[in-house]
């Protein structure tokens, strides 16, 4: 088991400290998962997912605005285009 | 074929917060919710950032597809009314009629 925990951590696999890891066999597949630590946040992810949030409100209310003006716009065409110009 | 075509454009754009996208921007407050409740994590107070984002996206998507909604019902009433118009020999304007020809015959039993 000594051993087995001595390789593990010369493999750098086991996190810092009590990880409650199933057990420090070898696995043979290629991807390796650490248990997300939810007491230190993930900040990159944190500010990714504000900036998206913020990009996708800001293209959001300029779409609107757009429409609202492209609407007003051919509104007013077809006022012109109806009864002429005045 | 286009989500939104041009002539969409000429209608009246929906508000921002309409019920498709208020109602799609909490299914995805939910969704972070419920993610959280399944990784055991304190259910509002964890993850304001995945709360605000999957909000977002959700009032995002919802209007695009309220806008799209909209787009395809004025189609159909374009394309009725305009069969409408051209079909006037099945479409008769029923003659109005009085209140006195609808009702029967008042006979009081006194």
């Amino acid at each position: 088991m000594a051993a087995g925990l001595r390789a593990v951590r010369r493999w750098g696999l086991l996190a810092a400290a009590a990880s409650p890891s199933p057990s420090p066999a070898f696995t043979r597949s290629v991807s390796v998962v650490k248990e997300a630590n939810s007491g230190q946040p993930n900040w990159l992810g944190v500010g990714m997912a504000f900036g998206t949030s913020a990009v996708l409100w800001a293209f959001l209310i300029k779409e609107h605005n757009e429409d609202v003006m492209e609407y007003e716009r051919r509104k007013q065409e077809r006022q012109h285009k109806c009864t002429g110009c005045s | 074929m286009a989500f939104l075509p041009d002539e969409s454009r000429s209608l009246p754009p929906p508000p921002l917060l309409n019920k498709g996208s208020v109602w799609l921007g909490f299914a995805g407050w939910l969704a972070a919710l419920l993610d959280n409740a399944f990784n055991h994590r304190p259910i509002l107070r964890a993850g304001i950032h995945r709360q605000v984002l999957f909000a977002s996206l959700g009032c995002f998507v919802g209007y695009q597809l309220v806008k799209r909604t909209e787009y395809v019902y004025a189609k159909v009433d374009r394309e009725l009314l305009e069969y409408i118009r051209h079909h006037p020999v099945d479409f008769p304007l029923a003659d109005k009629k009085r209140i006195g020809q609808l009702l029967e015959d008042f006979h009081p039993v006194r």
